[in-house]
Order: structure tokens, then sequence, then C-alpha cells
């Protein structure tokens, strides 16, 4: 992806270069070239390119007409899928990127939940506003569970020996995501650090300058380049750059690797002690101030230099002292017994930082980010308040105006400057959807104005506020991964407005092929309470599955959808593959079937007719000639209460009977009596008269099966009658 | 859930994966030192499916070992100490032999790939391989029961492979379990489970449906587990978080031990969604000192709402892990049964060490 570059400072909304939709540059030199490994023989005739799943571009590829190919074996085309490297941060690869999402689920879910009950305690009037008093402790607890998932660049642990020229530790390298994640912390949820506002921009700045080397000049860069000559200087201070440095790592308070590197001073070496008395003197007494250094913050970090003042007025009382002791460092006599030319140089110079000269300031730092933090630091160190803060930085943006702006600078000039939507396009512009989504929960928490204007309903949003607008984003990129679509509904859930309604579409989007996926879809329509979806869902695979020639699935998701309609229509499918009097063989393949269709109380449509077939053809076959048995009594009651049913599917009534024609001649006695015979006669009256229709169904019997069965009908009547008298 | 019985919760690692894992199984080693896992991954940046071996550190790192591709996602995945089997989601058959190689090697070449339309249609629900034997049983949603004979090293073909039964679609099958060397059972949808004697073929000998509930939902069988000493009890988890016991000498009363769909009082409900795999807990000592056969044992499930928990008839569950995304698979490894590994819906691997 082309980094968008602007001509005007900050702006860069309003790229007009030739009135392009896409800003194209035609300098940009980092052209990607992506392999495409498609295995055809040439020629190709036809490329076609088109949106994949997610951010993935799917690439058809054709060979000219298959007519003119040689052999019947070639293929005509191939599709693949090409996964543009376009993501919105460069440091983190997908997966990271999911690994964030998911991460990132239970403290969203517990913020929102905490917001809810809250909202709904305000709305009973037991709280004026829904954000009381504790609500910055959760949007706090909520940033650092999100944090923890970004990385922790001061975990790695440093070597036991450290290296005496090693000036710079080597970190993990810190991501931009984390960067700006943890300056909205710092602004918006960590109140009780609001005093020491400037000292942790201090400390920010040194956690992450290395970051805005990216396109600016940086004193971590600096460093880094000084580091790589280190070895090779013998003597050190006579390097106008070892100054260079150190004033520059002085200026933005970098103090421990200003002392550090201020002890690598020839003078401190043995042999030279003796006849470098004063200069190792001055030197020392430099070291010694820089590390004395009033800082307003409650603590430092073990290894930090300065000293720590909690409150304004210590802070003031011991900062007084200490610019004294510098001061009377700058006039003392000592200098003028100092015989090294760079070492005095130097020194002064860095006194003069000490003493916040501007000009000096202004040279030993590279950016404006930089300035801003020596400025803080030397100049105005009682500055309070994001007003007074934001018209120092835009100062310094004057005396050190970007070239190419970074993202992070952006983002800190809209948060100094206060303004909402500026911050919110820049999360979405430079750190993703992710961040966007996850970041509205600081500025809602932050000031009042911003929570107004964040939940103001918009109509050129379709009714839905900037906050919701930024979680549907969100949730439509989750959507479209098949791994992290299942965390979107989390939140969908969310966004008052349209959110059911993109969540019930999303639902029935997913494929319902995998029984797992399925069954994860389902959980979620429960979660939700939605069971129209859940049930739509189920029949949608109920069909799929039968459709595929999984009858038993089919089936068995129909009846959980309780779709009576299908069920009877499939129902009169599978009467069909069943129509044809079912072999013993055969039936041993529906007994699943059979069995699912179960009690009577499930839904089954015309199926549960199936079940009574099952049994009466199984009782049918206990029966032996010639003696009455309670599998003789079965099959004649299975045998009526089919034909009484009127659930039994007509084509099935003259197999029926004609499969009972050994009951109907049962030599003992009659085995039905007139009013059984009656009935089964009228229901042979039916039959004949529905044959006359032209939708009937032949069943697939012999010729003569009707008048065999109206015959033994006649027969059975004949004797029950005379059975009866 | 109270935590009961359990002085110490057990140690528990997250290990990111960065990608899908679709199975996860301890791999039987010969040294009580090595700790060994096979998993089936599923890279959905690359669309790759791979079957890998890993050795398990004691600082709970994997390093990789040996790996192969199957032609499709793994859909169910077995060991026992010579063999491994994989079934995929395209109706595949992959067997590998662990004995008396080196794990780096095992994955060169499967020793079996059954593949085939005479195989299995579709996904393959479930595969087992028989403890000690040689066979392996693979149902399949098309309804068939299949039988492959692992033979003698280098013996390739279709030769050794057997239908049981072919249910042409009227019937899906999600589970299979050895029994016996010559008895096995299904599970399936409707909660419906079949007892299956190789001695008396054709047919099913003992079929189970659920009839305990007169509700109007069911669920499908995800998971099946048969006790080495019980041979006759069949315990079964699925859908609503069910989990109930199928005594071959009582077919009609099945032992509810987890569920929603019961009104009895007595039954803990862990969980209301889908339970996708149980196992009889060997390291959980029964609290009851009442050891009748008809007791069922301890068993160990794992559910869609993230919960891995011991259960056990009339006993207060125990919850081992609760986790905010579904675990979809886990395994006990019977060498040492205080490790419990399961797999994760977010690209991970959890690892516990039970004290």
């Amino acid at each position: 992806m082309p980094r968008v570059a602007s001509g005007s400072g900050g702006g860069g909304a309003s790229d007009s270069i030739t009135g392009a939709l896409v800003p194209f540059l035609p300098d940009s030199q980092d052209a990607v070239v992506y392999p495409l490994r498609h295995g055809l023989k040439p020629p190709i005739s036809r490329v076609s390119i088109s949106w994949a799943r997610g951010n993935t571009l799917r690439v058809s590829v054709f060979r000219s007409s298959p007519a003119e190919s040689d052999s019947d074996e070639d293929v005509g085309g191939k599709v693949m899928e090409v996964r543009p490297g376009g993501n919105v941060d460069g440091q983190l690869s997908d997966a990271q990127w999911r690994r964030i999402a998911y991460g990132s689920v239970s403290p969203f879910a517990l913020l929102q939940s905490r917001r809810n009950s809250a909202l709904s305690v305000s709305k009973m009037g037991l709280s004026p506003s829904p954000y009381h008093l504790e609500w910055w402790e959760y949007v706090s607890e909520y940033s650092k569970d999100v944090s923890s998932l970004l990385g922790n660049p001061k975990s790695s642990a440093g070597p036991v020996i450290e290296d005496p020229k090693e000036v710079l530790k080597k970190v993990e390298e810190p991501t931009c995501l984390k960067a700006a994640w943890d300056l909205m912390e710092m602004f918006y949820a960590d109140k009780l650090s609001q005093a020491w506002l400037p000292e942790r921009l201090v400390d920010w700045l040194a956690d992450y300058d290395s970051l805005l080397s990216d396109t600016q000049a940086t004193v971590y860069l600096k460093l880094m380049e000084f580091q790589g000559r280190l070895v090779t200087l013998l003597v050190i201070e006579d390097d106008s750059r070892y100054w260079e440095v150190i004033s520059s790592a002085l200026a933005v308070a970098w103090l421990e690797i200003a002392v550090k590197m201020l002890r690598l001073h020839g003078s401190y070496q043995l042999d030279q002690l003796g006849s470098r008395e004063t200069e190792n003197g001055l030197v020392e007494a430099v070291a010694v101030l820089i590390s004395k250094m009033p800082r307003l913050r409650p603590e430092l970090g073990a290894g930090k230099l300065g000293e720590c003042f909690k409150t304004k007025p210590d802070f003031m009382k011991a900062w007084e002292r200490w610019r004294a002791q510098v001061t009377k460092l700058e006039s003392s006599a000592f200098w003028l017994q100092c015989d090294h030319l760079q070492t005095r140089e130097g020194l002064k110079n860095m006194l003069q930082i000490m003493l916040g000269n501007a000009s000096i300031l202004s040279t030993a730092t590279c950016n404006w980010m930089e300035l801003y933090i020596s400025h803080i630091l030397y100049i105005r160190p009682f500055t309070v308040g994001l007003e007074s803060m934001y018209s120092l930085a835009q100062k310094c943006i004057q005396l050190k105006p970007m070239t190419i702006p970074h993202k992070l600078m952006r983002l800190i000039v809209g948060i100094l400057g206060e303004n909402t939507e500026v911050i919110l396009a820049e999360c979405s512009r430079d750190f993703g959807t992710w961040m966007a989504a996850h970041a509205i929960e600081f500025l809602t928490a932050g000031s009042d104005q911003a929570e107004v204007l964040l939940h103001e309903e918009r109509d050129n949003l379709g009714g839905i506020n900037i906050e919701e607008l930024h979680r549907l984003i969100y949730a439509q990129v989750l959507s479209s991964h098949i791994l992290t679509w299942q965390i979107a509904p989390i939140y969908l859930i969310s966004c008052m407005k349209q959110g059911m309604g993109l969540l019930e579409i999303l639902l029935y989007r997913q494929p319902v092929q995998h029984n797992q996926l399925l069954v994860k879809n389902l959980e979620i329509c429960r979660l939700y309470e939605l069971d129209s979806v859940s049930s739509n869902i189920m029949k949608i695979a109920g069909v799929y599955h039968w459709k595929h020639g999984r009858k038993g699935y089919g089936v068995f998701w129909l009846q959980q959808a309780r779709d009576e309609v299908c069920l009877n229509r499939i129902a009169q499918q599978l009467f069909n593959s069943v129509g044809k009097s079912i072999s013993d063989e055969s039936f041993k393949q529906w007994e699943g079937l059979i069995e699912l269709l179960g009690s009577e109380s499930k839904p089954a449509g015309g199926l549960e007719f199936l079940h009574k077939y099952r049994d009466f053809k199984r009782s049918l076959k206990q029966v032996n000639d010639g003696k009455i048995t309670d599998a003789t009594q079965q099959a004649v009651e299975s045998l009526m209460s089919l034909m009484k049913n009127t659930s039994t599917p007509q084509r099935f009534w003259l197999p029926i009977l004609y499969d009972s024609l050994k009951l109907l001649y049962w030599q003992e006695r009659p085995l039905l009596n007139v009013s059984q015979t009656n009935l089964l006669l009228n229901k042979l009256q039916e039959l004949s008269m529905a044959r006359l229709h032209p939708d009937f169904i032949e069943a697939d019997l012999p010729p003569q099966a009707l008048s065999s069965v109206r015959l033994a009908l006649a027969t059975n009547l004949g004797r029950a009658i005379l059975e009866e008298s | 859930m109270a935590i009961t019985g359990l002085p110490q919760p057990p140690q528990i690692h997250r290990v990111p994966q960065f990608r899908y894992v679709d199975s996860i199984r301890w791999l039987p080693s010969i040294s009580p030192f090595q700790k060994y896992l096979t998993v089936a991954f599923f890279d959905t940046d690359s669309g790759t499916p791979s079957l890998e071996i890993h050795s398990l550190s004691s600082s709970k790192t994997l390093s990789l070992l040996s790996s192969w591709n199957p032609p499709s996602r793994i859909s169910s995945l077995k060991c026992t100490p010579s063999l491994i089997a994989a079934s995929t989601f395209s109706g595949s058959l992959h067997c590998f032999s662990t004995a008396g190689k080196s794990l780096e090697s095992v994955f060169a070449e499967p020793q079996i790939s059954v593949v085939g339309r005479d195989f299995h249609v579709g996904p393959i629900g479930g595969v087992d391989l028989m403890e000690g034997g040689s066979d392996c049983v693979s149902v399949g949603e098309d309804g068939r029961v299949n039988l492959v004979k692992i033979g003698v090293e280098g013996y390739h073909g279709k030769g050794n492979c057997r239908r049981v039964f072919d249910g042409n679609g009227l019937v899906s099958y999600t589970a299979v379990r050895w029994a016996s060397p010559t008895e096995f059972v299904t599970g399936g949808c409707g909660f419906g489970l079949q007892w299956w004697d190789l001695r008396r073929p054709g047919s099913a000998v003992a079929q189970f449906k659920d009839n305990w509930d007169q509700g109007t939902t069911s669920g499908i069988i995800h998971s099946i587990d048969i006790h080495p000493s019980r041979k006759h009890t069949c315990l079964a988890g699925g859908s609503a978080g069910t989990v109930f016991a199928w005594d071959l000498r009582w077919q009609q009363e099945p032992i509810i031990l987890s569920g929603v769909g019961t009104n009895d009082a007595k039954t803990h409900s862990l969980s209301e969604s889908d339970v996708w795999e149980v196992h009889y807990d060997c390291y959980m000592k029964s609290a009851s000192s009442n050891t009748s056969s008809s007791r069922i044992l301890p068993a160990m499930i794992c559910s869609e709402d993230g919960i891995l928990a011991v259960i056990e008839q009339g006993e207060e569950p125990l919850e081992l892990l609760a986790e905010p995304c579904a675990i979809n698979s886990f395994d006990i490894n019977c060498q040492n049964p205080s490790d419990v590994i399961c797999s994760l819906e977010w690209e991970s691997i959890a690892i516990l060490s039970r004290p």
C-alpha cells in the first residue's frame, strides 16, 4: 500500500493531485511482486481479478479455449487467492492481528456489561450520570487488559554482565499500535497520573523514539549510529559526535544514557587520571548534576536517574536549587583550567541544555516531538493543562516542521488539540479498524463533550452514531475471516441500531456444510436468543444435507427446526423409494432413520408413518402360519392402526393389504371381525375410486393384486359373519 | 461453580499457535521423561492443513519433529502406542505406524491411505483404533461404517478395507469407539447410539435412542468413550451439554451425568452448549466408596462454551478450565494422567498439569 504523503503539514485529508479517488504516487518505489504459481501451459488468454473473502484478491487465469489444446488432460484455467501485504500496520502479521482480536474480546465485553449496568442504575435515578466516579477506573482496567495483549517492550531481560560500551539496550521492537494505545491510555484512562502527564510523555518518547525513526531523524538513530562507531574510537572525547550525542540524549532526558556515556570519557582512565584531574572533576560534576535532576513524578523505574518529587511546591524548590547549582558550575573558575577544548565546549553545551537554552535545545533534538519534550523538561517544567501543552506543541512544530508527518505524531497533535474527530480519523486511518473500535472507549470516557459528539445520532450515517459506526466497521472486518467471524457478534450486539440486523445476516451467511461450524453458529443463536434465526439455519442445513443424499441428517435438522412443511414434502420423496414393498434386507438401512423419527411427541411430518409401517412389517415377519400368537395379534393391530390413521399415504394402502393376505386367509379362524373387515373394504373402495385420478401413483405390485385383496377381504367377511352369528 | 476436592488448581500454560487447531492427542512415548503430541493444524493464511508431531519440553514449549500435509482438514485423530490414525473432511483415512521408528520419520509416508468413493463419501465423522490391535473403524456422515485392517509393514492397497454397513445416507454417524476386539459403538443424530458386533453382521445389535426428554429438541453425539474395565457401559457426550452413560444391561435407562434436557434435580448441569469430547479420567479417584460396576467412573469433558471439567455421578462437577472461547478437543496423557492438553478455538493450545 503506498503511503499517502501530503504536502500540507498535518492535514493530509485533502489529496487532490489529479482528482483521483485513491491518490497514486508514480514515484513510489515500493512496488511488490506477488508470484502466481498457476502451473498452466501458455498461452494464457485471460486474467480476471476480483475480491475474494477478507482482504484477499481472487485471480482467475484462463488458457485459450480448450478446443485448441493438444491433450484432454490440460486444465483450462486456475483460480487462486492472493493476499496483498496491505496490512494497516505493516509490523503485525494477520495471525498476530487475530490474536489481538481474540484477546480484546473479553475486556471489551466486560466494559460493555459494566456500562449497561451503570446505565440501568442511572435510569433508576440512583446516580445522576452513567459515568459516575468509578467509570474511569473501569476504562483504565480495560486499557491495561488490552495493552498487555499488544506486547510489552520492556519485558526482555538484559544480560547479567553489562557491556560497558553498550549504550542502547536491545529490546524487543515495539509496535506502533502499542505506542498509540499507550498514548491514549496516558491521556484518557490514567486519571491518577494526570499531574505527571509531561513526565509520562517523556517516558513514552524514550520507549517509542525508535518507531519515529521510520520517517524522522531521531535521537535514537543518532545513538544507534554512534554506538556502531564506538568500538573503533580510540580517544572518544576528541570526537565531536560524542558530545553531540550526549547533548541529544540529555535534551530528551535519557539521563542514564548521558551519564553512562560521560563516564566513557578518557579522563576516567587510571593512567590519565593524574594529568587530567580538573577535567575529570568537571565531567563528574556534570554527571552528578544530571543524575540529580528533579522530576515531577511519583517514582522512577529501576536504573533510571533523577530525583522524584510528588508535589509541585517540593518540586519547584528542588528545581530552583538544582538550577542554582547548574548556574554555579557554569560560572565556575575551573573551566579555565580545563585544557581539552572539546570537553570544555561539550560540557558547557550540556549545562546550557540544563539551563534551558532554546537554540541549543533546538540543535540537540531532531524532530518537533523531541524538541517539545526538551522544552517541557528544561524551559517550561511547570506546564500543566492540555491547552498550554498544545500551544507549546504548536510552537515546536513551527520550529521544526515535519516533512513527512509520522502517524504517531499526527495522533499526538490530535490528542493535545482535544480534537475528537481528528483522533478518531487518525486511529482508523493509521492503526486500523481494531484501534478505532477500541479506542473510542477512551474518548467517550474522556469528556462529556466528546461523549455527546460520539453518541449523537447522525442522519448522514443512517441514524447511527459514530461509536456504532466504528464498531460495525470492525465487526465487518471480523466477519470476513473464517476464524474471527465468531467474535463479531460481541461487537454487533453492542450496536443498538443496526447490530441485530447485521448479526442475523452474518449468521445466515455462514456455511452449513460442516457439522462443527453449524453447531457453533447455532450456539451463537442460542446465546442471543435468536430462535427464529436458529430454526431457519437448521432448515437450511436440513435441506442442504437432504439434497446431498444425507437423508438422516436432513430429517434430523428439519425435525429440530420443526419444519412440518418441509418434512411432509420430503416424506413424499422418501415414500417413492420405500414404495416398492420393502424387502427385509433394505429395511435394515431404514432402521436408523426410523429410530430417529422416534417418539410421537416429535414433529415428523408424514414420516411417522414409516415408524408404524416398520412395526407392521416386523410383526408380520414373526407371524407363523397356523398358530395364533402374540405376534399375530400384534400384526392385526398394526394393520388396523395403519389403515385407520389418516397420515398413511394412499399409495401404501394396497401394498399393506397385499402384504397382509396371509392374515386374511388365516386357517384356524378369521382374525378380523366384521367391522374391521368392513373398514378395510371401504378403504379398498376409496382406493379404486382414487385410481381413476390422473395423479395416482400405482404401486409396484402384480396386476391382479387388487382383485386378490378384494377376494380375500370378501372371504374373510363371510367367515367373520358366520363366526359372529 | 465451586471448586471442591482439589487443594490446588492445575497449572495452566497457554501456547498460541497462530493456526487453527483441529485436533490434539498425546502420543504415547517409550521414555517417561519425554512427552510428545500429535496435532492437526489448519493454517487459514495459506489454506493448508497439516498433521504434526511435537515434543513438549518441561518449560512447555513445543518443537516440531515431523509434519505431513493431508489432502484436507483432519476431522478425527486417534493414537495408540504403535499407530496414528487421521480421517479427513474429504473422506479419506490415513494411518501412520510409530512402532520401531524415530518420531522424526513417522510422517514421511502414510502406512495406509484409504481414499475413494468406495470408502466414504463426504466427511468422516469419527475413527477409532483398536487398543493393542491393528483394526481401524471409521464412520461417516454418509452412513457408512468401514473397517480397515492395518496389516504388516509395507502392505498397501484397498483389499484391507471392509464395509460393515452402508446406511446410504439414511443415517449419519458422528462418533465411534471400540468396546472389544469384535464390538464397537457408534453415535449420531437424535442422541442415537448403536452397538455393533462383528460376529453378527448386517445391522447393529442394540440401539439406543433418547427417550428421557419429552421435549421437542434432540441432539447429536459428538464423542464416545468406553472404559476398558467396564465394556458394557458406553459414555457419550453431545448437544446441549448432555453427557450420559448407556449400560447394555439396562438398555432403556440411560444414566444422565449432565444436561439441560432433564428436570432431574440430582443431575448437575455444567454447560448448556455442545460437549465436544468425553474421556474417562483415570486421574480422579472416585469420591465415593461405592465401586459397583454399575457406577459410572469419573469423566472429563470439554465444551463449546469453554469449560473443561471432571464430572462424576451424583457429585458436584469440578471445573479445571473456563475459557472465553470454545475448547474443541482435549486429551489425557494415559501414561501420566495428571497431564491434560486441550485445543482452544482461538488458535492456541492449553497445557494443564494437575497437582
